[in-house]
């Protein structure tokens, strides 16, 4: 039960609920800002959800047509079918470049196969240069919202951390705090032998991949380092270079409320010439890791869409409250609810989908308008299945299933049972549900006895 | 080779997947449908163009000075130059930057960019390139390596300008898609705005990694 443990741990931090609550409110509005000036958001929003859908249900052909394409340009395709055949690649690809120092710009992949622990495993130091996401390096933490990293921890906080680690004279002004993470990356970028970063559109007709940013940490790790290595899902593939304009309206304005990021870079294989800048070699690492479990389903599969923006965190009532860790995965919120049970496997992970009121804002706000909801559902029927065989709790409410059905098929039996309850101002404890919800009293007599009684006549009058 | 078994493993369980999920009520689409029509924006003049970039342009936090013709362009580079307090420039090898510079010898540092170390690039104040293209609707400079070395000039040193003529002012993302496509550069990217950032409590800082100061230098038609 370590959601629920976490989850509790969270509420009880007034300092976090504090910072959640002025990120999330402050995204949403910029978020509504962002697309009011749009003309045709809706519009925008299923023609993104179709080229996915076309995309997804074709997908070995529009990877092969990538992996082609890149590979013509001059990058290396590699393919991983696991976390663990991801880290072996990168740090293999490292070992052969006999890199030592390795700078990482943002990436969710990276976090999923936990490449950070692999390489360190290894002997090769990667140093995050996303500011938010090098604060909590250093701090030792994992990141608690998709967009903004280290949204949990205070300037104070930070600048205790760079006082402590950076040498930096303490300070609250934040220009200043960036500045010091700013120096000591620079040097870390000119001594770097390797860029990791992440993807987040590849185009399949020209194998071109596209990683947006604001920072610029990302340009750097990738025309830097003599070689780059780009980690991405199989799903973020995409068909045509024309189909980037959807997705680059959607997503900035979706995950931080802005028309356009500060930085796109559209990189095509390796550099033509010698003397053009850039990385000597490009390698491009494919990684399944559960994704292609989830095309067995067109409800699972849709999960498939998503472009990582974050909108559904800021919007989720659930997560405004708790924030990203007491998801204990690196995709928090409602899209990491269906994501993690469905990368891990449901045995850690079968508390997730309930982490949700199913309220319905997450679907809302969607930019590829996934049914959210609707996959909790679908997975929520696959941890009852599961519990089926083995649960304690299964024979109770088996059995409390059962009786309610036995009652509620036979008019007579359900109004014994219901004088029977009222006579005695008996309530059946629901579990959970009245645990934290107190149940209306029931009235003292039925409808349908008011009814016997003379609301008949009465309403025939 | 165990990516090519991997290669194989992944492809077959994508397609053993999507036959396992695949439905009559779910009929596959043509592969290489064409996409609707794309997302238009309302075609404007020349000069309303300009001036919705020079308007997008203020509202991300870069700077834009209009000059026509080379002379005044040196000169007003010069002024956004000593303005910034920068010494040491470097230039791409495009050859409208070094014909710009050249009169700025006697006044500024100014690296040879067929002979600029890193060290020298990590040392510069800032850096001249020319912009392959504008984008109206997003005040966005796009920049393509087949056409110049611009790749760590407009990201490396605290200050960047970018030489952009009029005419290269694209109305919509879409129609800058169209035209960086054609170019097939291995690398394109797409500047708005100073290098930014909200990881501290939210708060916007500019500068983070790359140049704190976008200065378009706009060359009208002459």
């Amino acid at each position: 039960m370590t959601f629920d443990r976490d989850a509790r741990t969270a509420l009880a931090d007034g300092q976090l609920r504090g910072a959640l609550r002025h990120a999330t409110t402050l995204f949403g509005e910029r978020r509504r800002a962002a697309i009011a000036d749009v003309p045709d958001w809706e519009g925008a929003r299923d023609r993104a959800r179709a080229i996915k859908d076309e995309t997804l249900l074709h997908l070995d052909r529009y990877l092969e047509q990538f992996a082609a394409n890149a590979e013509r340009a001059g990058a290396r395709v590699h393919w991983a079918r696991d976390a663990a055949q991801a880290c072996d690649i990168i740090a293999g690809i490292a070992e052969r470049r006999d890199a030592r120092t390795v700078v990482k710009s943002k990436s969710m992949a990276s976090e999923e196969i936990r490449l950070n622990a692999a390489l360190a495993a290894r002997g090769i130091a990667a140093v995050e240069t996303d500011l938010g996401e090098y604060i909590i390096q250093l701090a030792g933490e994992e990141p608690s919202h998709i967009v903004v990293p280290a949204i949990h921890k205070t300037k104070g906080q930070i600048a205790a951390l760079f006082a402590a680690k950076l040498g930096m004279e303490p300070s609250d002004d934040v220009t200043k705090l960036a500045a010091a993470a700013r120096q000591a990356l620079r040097r870390r970028f000119a001594e770097a032998d390797l860029g990791v970063s992440g993807v987040n559109f590849a185009v399949a007709e020209t194998g071109t991949i596209l990683i947006l940013e604001n920072e610029g940490n990302a340009r750097l790790t990738t025309s830097l380092p003599r070689t780059h290595v780009a980690l991405m899902g199989i799903e973020k593939v995409i068909p045509r270079f024309a189909d980037l304009e959807v997705f680059l309206r959607l997503l900035p304005r979706s995950g931080t409320g802005q028309a356009l990021t500060a930085y796109q870079s559209l990189l095509t294989g390796t550099k033509r010439q010698p003397a053009d800048e850039g990385p000597e070699e490009l390698h491009i690492v494919l990684l399944d890791n559960g994704r292609s479990r989830m095309l067995a389903s067109p409800v699972t599969r849709q999960t498939l869409a998503c472009i990582r923006c974050g909108a559904c965190l800021n919007a989720c009532p659930v997560y405004r409250q708790i924030g990203g860790h007491a998801y204990g995965s690196v995709y928090p919120g409602p899209i990491g609810a269906v994501l993690t049970p469905q990368l891990l496997g449901m045995g850690d992970s079968a508390e997730l989908p309930y982490a949700s009121s199913l309220c319905g804002a997450c679907r809302d706000v969607c930019p590829v308008k996934i049914d959210i909801p609707a996959v909790l559902l679908h997975l929520r029927a696959q941890a009852v299945a599961r519990r089926g065989s083995t649960g304690t709790r299964t024979l109770l409410e088996r059995l409390a299933f059962a009786s309610y059905a036995a009652v509620m098929a036979r008019p007579r039996l359900f109004e014994w049972v219901m004088r029977c309850a009222r006579r005695l101002h008996l309530m059946p404890p629901l579990g959970a549900w009245t645990k934290w919800r107190d149940l209306r009293p029931l009235a003292p007599r039925s409808f349908r006895e008011e009814w016997r009684r003379g609301l008949r006549h009465e309403g025939a009058r | 080779m165990r990516t090519d078994d991997a290669r194989r493993e992944i492809l077959g369980a994508i397609r053993e997947n999507l036959a396992r999920g695949s439905s009559p009520h779910d009929p596959l689409p043509a592969p290489q449908s064409s996409p609707p029509d794309p997302l238009s924006v309302p075609e404007r003049g020349d000069v309303q163009r300009v001036r919705t970039f020079t308007e997008r342009l203020a509202a991300v936090g870069a700077h834009c000075t209009v000059v026509s013709g080379e002379a005044e362009a040196a000169a007003a580079l010069a002024g956004i130059l000593s303005g910034a307090g920068a010494r040491r420039i470097a230039g791409s090898d495009a050859p409208l930057v070094q014909r710009l510079l050249r009169p700025l010898r006697d006044r500024f540092e100014i690296a040879d960019p067929e002979r600029l170390s890193r060290d020298d690039l990590f040392a510069c104040d800032a850096g001249v390139t020319t912009a392959q293209w504008g984008i109206a609707e997003t005040g966005t400079l796009v920049l393509e390596s087949a056409r110049e070395r611009s790749r760590l000039l407009s990201l490396v040193p605290p200050i960047h300008v970018a030489v952009l003529s009029t005419r290269c002012i694209c109305e919509s993302l879409g129609d800058a898609l169209d035209r960086v496509r054609q170019a097939a550069s291995h690398a394109i990217t797409f500047i708005t705005g100073p290098s930014r950032t909200s990881d501290i409590e939210l708060t916007l800082v500019v500068g983070v990694h790359g140049p704190q100061t976008v200065h378009v230098l706009l060359l009208e038609d002459t």
